[in-house]
């Protein structure tokens, strides 16, 4: 495009331009901010998921026929499967030692928690220093929640497996370190502990509930849950002995289809600022050509031909679109980046985005390439098809009597 | 050199080699005809003009207003088409080409000065001469800019403006502005260069250094110049007069 220099000539000394960019600056930096938002709730909360579970889950029924080394060698001899490690979950209810609360259920200090026990190949438990009380690991919120500090005890109530009427069992715990996974309602609602202290406290045999199995790199979750369960269909296990296999997609539920749901909807509605924003190129666009009839009439004498005249106008809305576009990128990216000022100022002060409904700790973030990409496209389209018509009006001018436009 | 009672057509005075034979014009129309609807009427504002233009030779074309000297003008700058008759340009005919063609022809072939000046006032003066070049040479990136630039600046340099380049038309007077604007007409070395009442927006001392540059650029380059104007003065100074009155040739 050679007649740039003229488009940015233009851009410079006509100010209509410059806040017709700045509209769609403003636009992308909305969609930006939100797309970035979404994203990053998305890519927090699956990092958070297979962090925690793997790719896939196999949750065992209860009271299953077979044994662990069983099960590992039943998925570790499916293709795709890199680890498989068991888990053994269970439920109680924890209270600090000394509170009235285990005594006493009707009392709010009671909290229902998931005991996680797990293998020191996956998260090594240090010893409790306490003689009668087993190591545990939990989050700061649980702890601060329960008033209790590193070295502190808490009781555990729970019951054990089997049996025809359910036996109470109760167990200090020592809380011996701490773990942190930035989603406020895991760090309140599990603690780990090891499998062998729980199997024991609870004499679950086998001694697992789930396995966590991480895939080779690459290999999509679904595919792999797929020949998980094609695997077992094989073993011709009976009905109840059947394992229930997820993704971790699957377990994240509502919440991540929510995410991904809103982040569809939402950059459709602020895509539509942006739309606006570029429709507002139509009305500057018109204006610059009724303004520069002289000057559309001077590049015709000079030889530009009704196509050449078409293409500077388009290329002068996509100069327009492509400095609103950047400016937009960026002044996004910052917005993404320091979301704690806008939450300052809206909040005066007070904290808006909670932790207790956002269930993360932080506003997580991250830039979207493909959407960024998809949005900038879209931006860039839109202003080239809506700058057709100024630029066919253009081009369409006499050049005599443009000429004489003064 | 004036020659007032030159007749239109006639090649003889349109000779500035002096060879024995006639050159074949640069630019030639024959019976030209261009009319206006005004309502239920008909304006004929030109009607089966005859001309012809040589290298290096500068035509001076009068007529009072009205007569049809700026639309003779425009029919041979391709800017509007006639309704009847041909244009030859090189022996080509170029009345009835599309506008991307004609587009071609007078970024190629063809210089115009205004008497407006029609400089685009966002652009330096050598940015406005450059224009032509950044037309001309189409979407391509790989012609030679600097090339370009230096042949923009030498130009400027001759109309006298070498120290002005940077300036934009309103930081320049009238006269230095219609420097420019014959420096933009002058840049692609067209054969033909039309110019429309050149001085008509300026002072008579300013009007005539613009006149002698035009008319010594001209000559020295070989450019077949049609001037178009209402002043006898000036077209005294022309190798050939034509009289346009009632869109017809005296």
């Amino acid at each position: 495009m050679n007649l740039l220099r003229l488009a940015w000539a233009y851009f410079s000394h006509r100010l209509i331009l410059p806040v017709a960019a700045l509209s769609i600056a403003l636009g992308v930096a909305v969609l930006f901010t939100v797309l970035a938002v979404f994203q990053g709730f998305l890519v927090e909360f699956e990092g958070n998921i297979r962090n925690f579970s793997g790719d896939v889950v196999v949750e065992v029924p209860r009271l299953v026929a077979q044994t662990e080394a069983q099960y590992k060698e039943w998925l570790e001899e499916v293709e795709g499967v890199s680890s498989a490690v068991p888990r053994l979950h269970w439920f109680g209810l924890v209270g600090r030692r000394g509170s009235r609360a285990v005594d006493d259920p009707r009392s709010s200090d009671l909290s229902g928690i998931l005991m996680m026990g797990v293998d020191a190949e996956e998260l090594s438990i240090a010893p409790a220093h306490s003689e009668d009380a087993l190591p545990m690991v939990m989050a700061k919120p649980l702890a601060e929640r329960l008033g209790i500090q590193l070295g502190g005890i808490v009781e555990i109530v729970t019951q054990r497996a089997g049996g025809r009427r359910p036996v109470p069992v109760r167990q200090s715990f020592e809380l011996v370190d701490f773990f942190h996974t930035g989603r406020f309602d895991q760090e309140l609602d599990r603690v780990f502990v090891r499998r062998a202290d729980l199997a024991s406290l609870c004499r679950t045999e086998p001694p697992f509930t789930a396995w966590k199995i991480r895939g080779e790199e690459g290999l999509a979750a679904a595919s792999l849950a797929t020949r998980i369960r094609q695997n077992f269909e094989q073993k011709n296990l009976a009905m109840f002995d059947q394992p229930r296999v997820s993704t971790w997609r699957d377990l994240g539920g509502n919440f991540l289809r929510a995410a991904e749901n809103q982040k569809g909807i939402l950059g459709v509605v602020f895509g539509f600022i942006v739309l606006v924003a570029a429709y507002q190129l139509i009305a500057t666009l018109l204006l610059t050509v009724a303004e520069k009839r002289q000057d559309i009439g001077i590049l015709g004498a000079l030889g530009a031909s009704p196509l050449r005249i078409t293409g500077f106008f388009v290329g002068l809305s996509l100069l327009i679109s492509s400095l609103g576009s950047a400016l937009g990128l960026l002044l996004g990216w910052f917005l993404a980046h320091h979301l704690h000022w806008g939450e300052r100022l809206l909040g005066h002060g007070q904290p808006i985005f909670r932790q207790e409904i956002y269930k993360f700790d932080h506003i997580p973030v991250a830039v979207d390439l493909p959407s960024i990409a998809v949005l900038l496209c879209a931006t860039l389209c839109t202003s080239v098809i809506f700058s057709l018509l100024p630029a066919w009006r253009a081009s369409r001018l006499q050049i005599v009597q443009a000429l004489r436009q003064r | 050199m004036s020659d007032t009672n030159v007749s239109p057509i006639s090649a003889n005075s349109a000779n500035p080699a002096g060879s024995g034979t006639a050159p074949s014009p640069v630019l030639a129309t024959t019976n030209l005809h261009k009319s206006y609807r005004v309502g239920n009427s008909t304006l004929h504002v030109l009607r089966g003009v005859e001309m012809e233009l040589h290298t290096g030779q500068v035509t001076a074309l009068m007529g009072s207003s009205g007569s049809g000297k700026s639309t003779l003008l425009q029919l041979l700058g391709l800017m509007d088409s006639c309704n009847q008759g041909q244009i030859l340009l090189r022996g080509r005919c170029i009345h009835n080409l599309r506008a991307g063609a004609a587009a071609k022809v007078r970024a190629q072939e063809l210089g115009f000065v205004f008497q407006q000046f029609q400089l685009i006032q966002e652009l330096s003066a050598l940015e406005n001469v450059l224009l032509p070049r950044r037309i001309a040479r189409g979407l391509s990136w790989f012609s030679n800019r600097g090339q370009e630039r230096l042949r923009a600046n030498a130009v400027l340099k001759e109309v006298g403006l070498g120290d002005r380049c940077r300036h934009r038309p309103h930081q320049l007077s009238g006269g230095e502005q219609q420097r420019v604007a014959i420096a933009r007409a002058l840049v692609s070395s067209p054969p033909v260069l039309l110019a429309d009442e050149p001085t008509g927006n300026l002072d008579r001392q300013t009007g005539n250094d613009v006149l002698d540059l035009l008319l010594n650029l001209a000559r020295t380059r070989g450019t077949a110049m049609l001037l178009a104007t209402h002043d006898k003065q000036i077209a005294a100074r022309c190798d050939r007069i034509l009289h346009l009155e009632d869109g017809q040739l005296q």
